[in-house]
């Protein structure tokens, strides 16, 4: 087979437009008679509602103020339809939404947020995910905190651990963050005879489509998703912002309607890195073999699901990180909070466990006085190990490769700088 | 509202703004330089950079009546026309390029650094780049178009 691309430098097709500045992100369209959409956000964690937009309605210029009333169908999430397009009777986090003010310009449209009443009944809010999982602590939803347990179960956890001469045990925290995609959402709906057209930047345009049609309860053909440039995103533009916003503004007012976040709105509005709490027990015996491994993995998914499901999944998975170990025992849970929700971030739950995993190594490593590159590469993953999920690996491996490289270019001395 | 005149890209403009109009919204939403971005509205990303008589500022950093009789560099008057300015030809060729959205802040912060100091060391390129964010963590290959760039425009003007 002749391959034309692989292996040569290409130059990438978006590339010229973006080194010109020609490059479309949807916060560089104009219409034509369009108006500008602002969101009211919630600044409780967990309250009862009242919203009243009678005043703000009154200013000159507001066009009409959205609230859970326009909506046909008020709910939307990528996994569980957790989400409410607008909070009805209460928000579960700061920054939920709660209405959408359109209007002929931003200043008017801001001004008007402000003359929006709500009356907030503050309700007992949990943060800390291990409280939540608790029969008794505060429901975010209306059922139990805990949305989801993965177990994972390799040999015989106890008698592994019977066999060690070493065991440490530890736990360990991973913080929230933040995408901070360098291009804020933005967004411009519009209509076209009787279909709606959204351009957003999205990572996700198909179900983004698909979740629009369900909100304004109409067939999927009568809505176009238009994906211009996108300013980064890295999972943080995988779960739905303005879309639906705009798209009831717009079949509802029938003019074009724009939005843009600011940079702190930015920052309530779209998912975070979970946040984990990872307790870890893992032994070894005097030849520096692994022998056992235990781990508790909890995921704060904040108020909403958004993938917490697949993430908690993916890091149980992930938890004995690149190590061939007999006896495995790991339960992963995804609980609620009133905290930020947290989604897809780069690696998708496979980036926390290292924090846990690799320090484990390494305490291990000093009590068996062992090198912890010898360690590890006693350890680690080879053609033909099994992992705990209990796959063979026959296919290229080529960790050891990497260490013995890694510690090569360590010995070097290397000076900061690139 | 007030009349100001300011030159952008070479062309002279005399245009209406209200007192309270940051340069970017001038340059975007009323004359549709969209090539300057708006990353974070405070100072911190360098997304909005510009050249104002020589020096980078962030446009969302300076109010529109402070342009008035300021020479003006967007993306836009980067390279003439159809062809690109060597920065842009080696931001291209040395994919210094991802979700695009610092582009046009970086090549105008390396514009005005190549145009004082021809021949930048890494560390000044790095330092020239500071004021600049690129969050798809691009910065190694930026570092490497913009030293391509220097040495490009050394052969340009060796040829003149």
């Amino acid at each position: 087979m002749k391959l034309e691309t692989v292996g040569k430098n290409i130059i990438r097709v978006d590339g010229l437009a973006k080194v010109t500045g020609k490059a479309t992100y949807p916060q560089d369209l104009y219409m034509d008679n369009m108006l500008y959409g602002k969101t009211l956000r919630s600044t409780k964690p967990h309250a009862n509602i009242k919203v009243d937009t009678k005043k703000a309605e009154k200013i000159p210029g507001v066009i009409k103020i959205l609230t859970y009333r326009d909506v046909p169908y008020n709910h939307h999430g990528v996994l569980f339809k957790d989400h409410e397009v607008f909070c009805a009777k209460k928000v579960r986090s700061i920054g939920d939404p709660i209405a959408f003010v359109v209007a002929t310009c931003e200043k008017t449209a801001t001004k008007a947020l402000e003359e929006i009443e709500v009356e907030y009944e503050e309700l007992e809010a949990v943060f800390d995910p291990i409280k939540a999982m608790d029969e008794k602590a505060p429901k975010v939803h209306d059922k139990s905190n805990i949305i989801y347990k993965y177990q994972l179960r390799r040999g015989d956890i106890e008698e592994g651990f019977k066999q060690c001469d070493v065991i440490v045990e530890e736990e360990y925290k991973t913080s929230m963050v933040d995408h901070a995609f360098l291009q804020p959402e933005a967004g411009i709906a519009y209509l076209e005879n009787d279909t709606v057209v959204v351009c957003v930047s999205t990572q996700y345009p198909h179900f983004d489509q698909l979740e629009i049609a369900e909100a304004l309860k109409i067939p999927l053909d009568k809505v176009k998703v238009i994906n211009p440039a996108v300013g980064g995103a890295f999972g943080g533009r995988e779960d739905i912002t303005m879309q639906i916003h705009l798209a009831l503004a717009t079949r509802l007012i029938g003019r074009p309607v724009k939005a843009i976040y600011t940079r702190q709105e930015s920052f309530v509005a779209h998912s975070k890195r979970h946040p984990m709490i990872m307790r870890y027990k893992t032994g070894a015996n005097r030849a520096g073999r692994l022998i056992a491994m235990e781990a508790t993995i909890v995921g704060d998914t904040g108020a909403y699901a958004s993938w917490a499901i697949n993430i908690l999944r993916k890091s149980g998975v992930h938890a004995t990180g690149p190590y061939e170990i007999p006896n495995v025992k790991v339960d992963s849970y995804a609980v609620y909070t009133n905290n930020p929700f947290a989604g897809a971030m780069r690696g998708f739950g496979a980036t926390q466990v290292p924090i846990a995993h690799e320090q484990q190594m390494d305490i291990l490593a000093e009590r068996l006085n062992i090198d912890p590159i010898r360690f590890r590469l006693e350890n680690c993953f080879k053609k033909g190990s099994t992992t705990a999920t209990g796959q063979i690996l026959e296919e290229s491996i080529p960790l050891e490769r990497t260490i013995k490289e890694v510690e090569k270019q360590m010995k070097k001395s290397v000076v900061g700088g690139v | 509202m007030k009349k100001i005149a300011l030159n952008i890209n070479g062309e002279e403009y005399v245009v209406d703004i209200n007192e309270d109009m940051r340069l970017i919204d001038l340059l975007r939403d009323k004359l549709h330089f969209t090539g300057t971005k708006e990353g974070c509205g405070e100072g911190e990303c360098g997304a909005c950079t510009v050249i104002m008589d020589g020096e980078t500022v962030n446009s969302c950093m300076v109010l529109a009546f402070q342009a008035e009789g300021r020479e003006i560099i967007t993306i836009e008057g980067v390279g003439n026309g159809e062809a690109l300015h060597p920065i842009q030809k080696a931001f291209l060729e040395e994919g210094a390029v991802q979700c695009g959205f610092c582009i046009p802040g970086m090549v105008l912060s390396a514009k005005a650094l190549l145009d004082k100091k021809p021949a930048p060391t890494r560390n000044e390129i790095r330092e020239g780049i500071s004021g600049n964010l690129c969050r798809c963590t691009g910065y190694n290959k930026i570092v490497d178009a913009i030293d391509k760039a220097s040495k490009y425009l050394k052969e340009e003007g060796e040829t003149k």
